[in-house]
């Protein structure tokens, strides 16, 4: 992924004799993703294009559990887009997905399963809040690790 | 010592038991529904969702059995019914649960104002809580104008709940229509359809459904037990009132109990099939008891409209007798007077009101209620025994005398001691 970035911007600085802004570039290949945990911490993540918010939490040690590593089986992974424009940008949810957030804990209008994100352009600067708690009754504070 | 077959109980003595004609209030348990729930008490007594060992898979597998047949009759996948205590339970969820989910961008409420008491109650505890809520009222043949209720939806109505058969009365409110509106409008439909399910054909997909409350001890299965309809497409969300392990996909926690769910479903499945035999015999009987009492007795009214009516739940006015000394006169016949949960207070009923009965009138209705069990027999002894004592009464009732004679009751002032 790396390499093809390198030789793609290469040429379009080469071939396309154009001022393109550092933003411009970022958004060919990678967008801007911000995190906020239940105690409104903010912690503001790079994802490339076409990886789902989950894979970016883990690479970034943000604690969003994906107890069954993104096969839709559970809710564990219960994101909540904060601006409801974004929202609106995502595919609507399949019934699967749909059927998992039921289960969801802090369940809201604008929730969706972070592992059906998927990064693309115009999810820049997309805030995604984590919900207080999941299905998973750790009452006691335990969080488990990912897989 | 004498023979006494008769029966005393609450300082009353009657020859033995009434005849039963209050089917709103609830039915008896149909025989082949009792078969089909036995077994899931004695033997195939596992908990659903024991996932471990065969007494939890068939218990499971009747609960899923039983959820396929109640959405069948009804038209919905088996995935949008979720099992409940009741139809009040279902209500509950149903106007508080969706209420809670969008609180944020959804404030306000239309229902009628003959709806059942839960539903009435739940919106009031909304209110409480900062909600707004429409009460529309009804025309005097008990439905609502439909032009009336898509005027009054707002931008941030997040429920309209208007029932498909009303409990006292028995009129059919125009369901198709109103969920033409709503959809139109983007506003869930919730109906409370204990009264409906089984009598009158439902197609949540055609009447543009999003919720529904379903009881199965209105359609001769066991008390304790309702289903909730919750539309999957467009997905409507709520609240759960219960908190718990996440049973019923988390809208309502605790054990599933299979067997009052199996009868449940073979309640419906019953009622699926014998439906149309059922409302034929019905309306029959209820024709037989609407001429049997006007051929004896002037001045009935019939509260409620008779076009848009379901043919088990006649709820008919006697002018100039009183209510309650009515009903101390039917002792060998169940009936109810207003509804079974208005009993329990002494305000006359609400639903009356609603369709502008003066106070004299709503004091003196009578429900009847037939159902699949109801015999010619009954019928005629029943109307028997209303004409009997209504002629009584009245030959009693100087007001009835006054009528007669042409003298306009309104128009008598009461002097006060």
């Amino acid at each position: 992924m790396g390499s093809a970035c390198f030789w793609f911007l290469n040429f379009y600085h080469f071939v396309l004799p154009l001022a393109i802004s550092i933003n411009d570039w970022n958004l060919l290949c990678r967008i801007s993703v911000t995190f906020v945990d239940k105690d409104g911490d903010e912690t503001v993540i790079n994802v490339p294009i076409g990886m789902s918010m989950l894979e970016a939490a883990h690479e970034n040690d943000i604690e969003l559990e994906g107890a069954c590593e993104g096969s839709l089986a559970c809710s564990t992974c219960h994101v909540i887009v904060t601006d409801v424009d974004y929202y609106n940008k995502l595919e609507d949810p399949e019934d699967e997905e749909n059927d998992m957030l039921d289960l969801a804990f802090g369940l809201t209008e604008t929730s969706r399963l972070g592992c059906q994100v998927i990064a693309s352009p115009e999810l820049d600067g997309i805030r995604l809040a984590l919900p207080a708690a999941t299905r998973n009754f750790a009452v006691d504070g335990h969080v488990p690790k990912p897989h | 010592e004498e023979e006494d077959d008769s029966i005393t109980i609450k300082g009353v003595r009657i020859s033995g038991r009434p005849l039963y004609l209050d089917m709103q209030a609830t039915t008896p348990v149909d025989p082949r529904v009792l078969d089909a729930m036995l077994p899931f008490y004695l033997s195939r007594y596992g908990n659903p969702h024991s996932r471990t060992h065969l007494y939890g898979w068939e218990s499971d597998a009747a609960v899923e059995e039983a959820r396929a047949r109640v959405a069948r009759l009804i038209g919905a996948d088996p995935r949008e019914i979720f099992f409940t205590s009741g139809a009040t339970e279902c209500n509950n969820i149903a106007v508080k649960g969706v209420m809670h989910f969008y609180r944020d961008r959804r404030r306000h409420v239309i229902t009628t104002q003959t709806e059942h008491k839960c539903v009435l109650d739940s919106c009031r505890y909304l209110q409480q809580e900062g909600f707004e809520v429409t009460y529309l009222p009804v025309r005097p043949d008990g439905l609502i104008d439909v032009a009336q209720l898509a005027d009054a939806i707002r931008p941030d109505t997040g429920l309209v709940s208007v029932m498909a058969v009303n409990n006292e009365i028995g009129v059919v409110q125009p369901l198709e229509e109103i969920g033409r509106i709503c959809r139109e409008k983007g506003v869930p439909f919730h109906t409370d359809a204990a009264q409906a399910l089984g009598k009158i054909p439902i197609d949540v997909n055609q009447m543009g459904i999003g919720l529904m409350s379903l009881s199965a001890h209105k359609i001769y299965g066991p008390k304790g037990v309702g289903a909730l309809y919750l539309r999957r497409r467009p997905r409507i969300r709520v609240e759960p009132q219960m908190s718990g392990g996440g049973q019923e996909r988390g809208i309502r926690s605790g054990t599933v109990p299979t067997p009052i769910v199996v009868g449940f479903g073979a309640a419906c499945e019953i009622a699926a099939k014998e439906m149309d035999y059922d409302e034929r015999r019905v309306s029959a009987l209820q024709q037989r008891l609407l001429d049997g009492i006007r051929s004896k007795v002037d001045d009935v009214v019939i509260n409620g409209s008779m076009e848009h009516r379901y043919a088990g739940n006649l709820n008919l006015s006697f002018a100039y007798v009183e209510g309650e000394s009515l009903l101390m006169g039917l002792k060998e016949v169940a009936v109810s007077s207003g509804s079974a949960c208005t009993s329990a207070s002494l305000e006359p009923s609400y639903v009356l009101r609603a369709l502008g009965v003066d106070e004299d009138m709503a004091h003196t209705s009578i429900r009847f209620g037939i159902g699949r069990f109801t015999t010619e027999e009954e019928v005629d002894r029943a109307t028997e025994l209303t004409v009997h004592q209504v002629l009584k009464l009245r030959e009693m009732s100087p007001l009835y005398e006054m009528a007669k004679a042409g003298i306009d009751i309104k128009s008598i002032q009461w002097s006060q001691h």
